[in-house]
């Protein structure tokens, strides 16, 4: 599904990536940890088109060249980045924005939009399952949320907009243990044969609740050991530094 | 008023020491004023403030020459006390003294040299006025890498040798690179019915600091006007604070040009006026590079037909991204007698900016007056405490703090 | 390494996107008045309206004043110098020499045009519930839904047809909050104004639908000076409407509108614009100067007047919706969106003059600079001595797309009394391209992720449309911007 083949990616001059390499298939679920400053948020970054890096080496979303698409072409696509800092945006009502996003999404795909009634009834639906408070629907986007909302915000527009390929971006960081579950059901319930996650993390922690089948450490820039479940148990004991 | 001003130029230049080129120049200053005549309210910077009238109906007619021919005895009561300093002491316009006791000599250069030139002369007529007729214009060189030890007090006094007079002065600061300067003004007048006319230059290099603290606050029936430039390069801080008191009229202009990255202008000042006074201050602050900033607060308190104005101008060119520019007016009225007239500006150019403005103007909050009157204040009381908290909030902010503690004492709010 | 296919085909898109969607001109015989202004062409309007002698002696008045009066040159955008003896100062379509006396008698290019518009003029389109009034360059073309207005009492009529049946009426408040000699603009509208709308509304009644007016300049050097006069008489309430779009011509064309509402004891008016003249070309040539003088009074105790008004077309924006509370407790709002693209300027903003006791105002303006534009914010607040207990706020917020604009605020505020209090806020920012990111990454393109961060900036004024009117101004605001963000 998705290839990523030596990677390398620069901000002015400096290198964050120095050529990364992984394969994700359909149904798998990989994590990425590394400490701080390895590159992790560089790669959601690059993943979702974000502007302002210098980038070499190649990307392959289910065949096509991800470099010649547009940030919003991937997601048409079915790239979903859960970001680690989701944006406020003001006088942006939740609801508004999770119905435009779906229907651009839809109609570049060739599916017919959902009128209201049609996207009440998924978005109801929807957040019961996460559990998500329907009342901060009606809110504006993101303003005024916590930081634990704000996640969970992410895990129910990815579970509307039923993207293939899902990257989490530090999703776990700032949640307390309830929120860490809900959004770790959250993905669970997601997971089917023709998905894929992409778990980066700084913590085990999250792996507790998701279960990984592949693990890779990244350190300045590149994959330096991969493995099963067991790598971010052992990670977890004796730390990164032993890994350097 | 043309008759006057050509025989008071020529009554006070006619044995000057000035080149005769400087005399020519002097009189191009001079025509250009009597074309354009005092400020008056058609013109948007004097909306508020129409000192053409003022002048008229508090003074009449104005007389342009001033004999500094005779030395004033300095009455050493004017003197702040319980505070180390250098001094320059003006009695009626007249330089007395000029002392830098506490510091190393070599350090800092006093110019007794006229730099007359255009470039100021598009902001007002009285900058002109100045320019024609400033006897003396003092030129202070603070050298590379030297702090004054001490602040520098300038006592601007006034006594009842003189009546219905203009009186001009200009002092011309440059504080070399990584040079720092605390100037303290000090109004002092016991003369009545004149025009003080004071034009300041700074120019701040690289690193350099200034701060500036003017306080009128002794009572007097001057009409009072002083424009303040300062040019800031590359990581040069001023921080002006005002009390704008004592005067019966008085109006500071400040204009900061933020040149260089990293530049910062913070200005500061109250208002505590009555009896029928009025004061304005007016600021533009000009991003004109990068990562520059700015910072205003200026707080009023009106009673008994007192009227204040407070025109804040920001300005942000299409350089000067990731600009940060904050501006806030806040005034009591303590009756219904008082005017308070605001125009907080913003011009921009550049979309990378944080600018944002303020004002509100309104009474005291009556639940915090009964507040302090169910802890037992009786109603005055609570009024004064209010007061004393809001303007001490400004007064917070003035980051010396052996001046912040005189300041306190000056204006009564010590606590 | 970018591929820039996509760039490529979206340019094309916003070109032709950029095109103005009300672009087309009709082709319609019309009379005009000769060029230029003189008090025979002032006299020939008179008499082509079949006025009474009282109005042609006002118009008199007014244009003897115009000669002794300049034009303001304190706004910030300037203008070329309007050669005024170069302008029509009426044009009427030719079937109109005899008024229609129904739709059926509309030339049928007309109504064309109307429906090109998207106005329902027809009055099968009931289902809309407002009521039209369309001026067409200098005249009122047709009213609709008259005869259930006329049950409740109101009239709903071109100011033409209020003079000839109700005299009294106008006689009593025309001018009476724009004096004849209050500036150039509202004189030079005082003494050739041709068309407008008409509204009274009766004690206690509440106008059971939304009252509209389309203007449009159709054809070339015409100026439009239309009049509107809205009176809201005790404890009645009205909504009224107004929508501008005029072809895209070359030349500018002047449009310098007077607009009066009163409001007496508890009554209340509600007036909104959503004004999309053409604004030019995106090199700035064309384009209409829309220069209006826009004023309400509240003039009976809890009166109130909210103006709402989303401004998107137009070279040159030049109008202050304004308020004069006069009332004990009345109320003044304006909630206003500017959005200047391309080289477009607007210098717009309110007056809010407290004269009576507890006068309450509330300024919420949100301005959008892009490309060369530019944008100013003009606003005065003042409290008089005697308005004892007065509240005013003002929020003004900016948004800057790009650093080749401008976003000005220039708030006056004057406070004479000490029991008033006065709010003033104002931010300048931009859309980052975090947000854009964001909004990108959930699949929305960059112009529809502008669109949507800039509706939800403009939020809390398009609450205030109707909602037959927020849909459309909500699209406006999108299309405004197109081409705005690279």
């Amino acid at each position: 599904m998705l290839k990523i083949n030596n990677l390398k990616a620069k901000v002015e001059e400096k290198s964050i990536l120095n050529g990364f390499t992984l394969n994700i298939n359909p149904g798998e679920v990989h994590a990425i940890m590394g400490p701080n400053g390895s590159g992790k948020s560089t790669l959601s970054n690059i993943l979702s088109g974000k502007k302002g890096y210098d980038v070499s080496g190649e990307i392959l979303f289910e065949n096509s060249d991800l470099f010649s698409l547009e940030t919003e072409e991937r997601a048409h696509k079915g790239i979903f980045l859960a970001f680690q800092y989701p944006l406020e945006i003001p006088g942006v009502n939740t609801s508004v924005f999770l119905k435009t996003s779906l229907n651009a999404i839809r109609k570049a795909r060739g599916e017919k939009e959902l009128d209201a009634l049609e996207f009440l009834k998924l978005v109801k639906q929807k957040s019961k399952d996460l559990k998500f408070d329907e009342e901060k629907l009606n809110r504006q986007l993101n303003v005024g949320f916590s930081g634990g909302e704000k996640k969970k915000n992410e895990i129910l527009q990815m579970s509307i907009l039923n993207p293939k390929l899902s990257i989490l971006d530090e999703t776990d960081s700032g949640l307390d243990i309830d929120a860490l579950k809900i959004v770790a059901n959250g993905v669970n319930s997601l997971r089917r044969k023709n998905n894929a996650f992409l778990i980066i993390t700084h913590y085990q922690r999250l792996l507790d609740y998701i279960k990984p089948d592949h693990v890779h450490v990244l350190m300045n820039g590149k994959i330096i050991k991969s493995g099963g479940p067991e790598l971010a148990l052992e990670l977890e004991k004796k730390g990164y530094e032993s890994f350097s | 008023m043309e008759e006057q001003l050509k025989n008071d130029f020529e009554k006070s230049f006619k044995n000057s020491n000035f080149s005769s080129k400087s005399i020519s120049l002097k009189k191009e200053f001079l025509n250009k004023f009597i074309k354009d005549g005092l400020p008056n309210k058609s013109l948007e910077n004097w909306k508020f403030s129409d000192i053409n009238q003022i002048i008229k109906k508090e003074i009449g007619d104005l007389s342009f020459y001033n004999d500094i021919s005779t030395p004033n005895k300095i009455d050493s009561a004017i003197y702040l006390n319980g505070l180390e300093q250098n001094s320059i002491v003006f009695i009626n316009g007249r330089a007395e003294k000029i002392d830098f006791q506490f510091e190393e000599k070599n350090k800092i250069e006093i110019l007794d040299d006229f730099e007359l030139n255009n470039n100021y002369s598009e902001i007002n007529s009285l900058i002109d006025l100045n320019s024609a007729f400033v006897e003396k214009s003092f030129k202070i060189l603070i050298k590379e890498n030297y702090s004054l030890k001490k602040p520098l007090v300038i006592y601007h006094y006034t006594n009842k040798k003189i009546k219905s007079k203009n009186i001009n002065l200009r002092l011309n600061f440059i504080l070399e690179k990584n040079s720092s300067l605390k100037l303290i003004d000090v109004l002092n007048d016991i003369s009545e019915k004149n025009f003080i006319n004071t034009f300041y230059s700074f120019k701040l290099n690289q690193d350099a600091i200034l701060k500036n603290y003017k306080i009128d606050n002794k009572n007097n029936n001057n009409i009072k006007y002083s424009f303040t430039n300062i040019e800031h390069e590359k990581n040069s801080l001023s921080e002006t604070f005002i009390v704008s008191s004592g005067s019966n009229f008085n109006k500071n202009e400040i204009n900061c040009n933020l040149n260089g990255k990293y530049a910062s202008a913070f200005i500061n000042g109250i208002f505590s006026l009555n009896k029928k006074k009025h004061h304005e201050i007016r600021t533009s602050v000009n991003h004109l590079t990068e990562l520059t900033k700015s910072y205003q607060l200026i707080k009023s308190v009106l009673e008994n037909e007192a009227r204040a104005v407070y025109q804040g101008k920001i300005y942000v060119n299409s350089e000067a991204q990731k600009t940060d520019g904050y501006q806030l007016s806040k005034a009591v009225l303590l009756d219904e007698t008082t005017e308070f007239n605001a125009k907080p500006e913003l011009e921009i150019y550049a979309d990378d900016v944080k600018c944002s403005h303020g004002s509100a103007s309104g009474s005291l909050n009556e639940n915090s007056i009964f507040y302090l009157m169910s802890r037992g204040l009786n109603y005055k009381e609570a009024k004064e405490l209010l007061i004393k908290g809001f303007l001490l909030d400004v007064v917070e902010k003035i980051t010396d703090s052996e001046i912040k503690n005189l300041i306190k004492n000056i204006v009564g709010l010590k606590e | 390494m970018k591929i820039d296919s996509s760039q490529i085909s979206r340019e094309k898109e916003i070109e032709k996107l950029k095109k103005y969607k009300y672009g087309f001109s009709t082709e319609i015989e019309n009379i005009k008045a000769p060029k230029g202004l003189s008090e025979e062409v002032i006299k020939f309007i008179s008499n082509m309206k079949k006025e009474p002698q009282w109005l042609l002696d006002w118009r008199l008045k007014a244009y003897n004043r115009l000669k002794a009066l300049k034009e303001p040159d304190w706004q910030k955008p300037k203008y070329p110098k309007i050669d005024y003896q170069d302008l029509y100062y009426y044009s009427a379509p030719k079937s109109f020499k005899e008024k229609p006396k129904s739709l059926d008698d509309l030339d049928p290019k007309l109504l064309e045009t109307y429906k090109k518009l998207g106005i329902p003029l027809q009055e099968q389109k009931r289902l809309n519930n407002i009521a039209v009034d369309a001026v067409f360059d200098s005249v009122s073309v047709a009213t609709t839904f008259k005869d259930k207005l006329t049950e409740k009492g109101i009239i709903f009529c071109s100011i033409s047809e209020a003079i000839q049946k109700h005299p009294e009426l106008v006689k009593k408040y025309l001018g009476s909050v724009i004096p004849l000699t209050d500036h150039f603009f509202a004189t030079l509208n005082s003494a050739v104004f041709t068309d407008g709308s008409f509204v009274y509304v009766p004690p206690g009644v509440r106008c059971p639908m939304e009252l509209s007016t389309y203007f449009r300049i159709n054809a070339s050097d015409t100026g439009q000076f239309e009049r509107t006069l809205i009176i809201a008489d005790k404890g009645s309430y009205v909504s009224y409407l107004e929508g501008c779009t005029a072809p895209m011509r070359d030349e500018n064309q002047l449009h310098a509108a007077n607009v009066e509402l009163v409001a007496l004891d508890d009554a209340e008016i509600k007036y909104s614009t959503v004004q999309n003249w053409y604004p030019g070309d995106k090199d700035g040539k064309g384009g209409i100067y829309n220069f209006v003088t826009k004023r309400g009074l509240c003039k009976g105790k809890n009166s109130k007047i909210s103006w709402t008004q989303v401004e998107t077309g137009s070279a040159i924006t030049w109008k202050y919706p304004s308020c004069i509370l006069k009332g004990d407790n009345s109320i003044g709002e304006f909630y206003s969106i500017a959005i200047t693209n391309n080289h477009q300027k607007a210098d717009t903003g309110t007056k809010m003059i407290h004269i009576g006791k507890n006068t309450r105002s509330k300024i919420i303006s949100k301005g959008i600079s892009a490309g060369f534009s530019d944008m100013t914010y003009r606003g005065l607040v003042d409290i008089a001595a005697k308005a004892n207990n007065s509240r005013n706020y003002t929020q003004c917020d900016s948004l800057l797309m790009g650093n080749k604009c401008g976003a000005h605020t220039v708030p006056y505020i004057k406070n004479k009394n000490s029991e008033s209090n006065l709010a003033h806020e104002a931010t300048t920012s931009k859309i980052s391209e975090e947000q854009l990111h964001y909004c990108q990454q959930r699949g929305l393109n960059s112009e529809e992720a502008v669109g949507l961060i800039v509706n939800g900036f403009c939020k809390e004024v398009l609450q205030q449309l109707p909602m037959e009117f927020a849909v459309e101004a909500q699209k406006l605001v999108g299309i405004s911007l197109e081409g705005s963000v690279g």
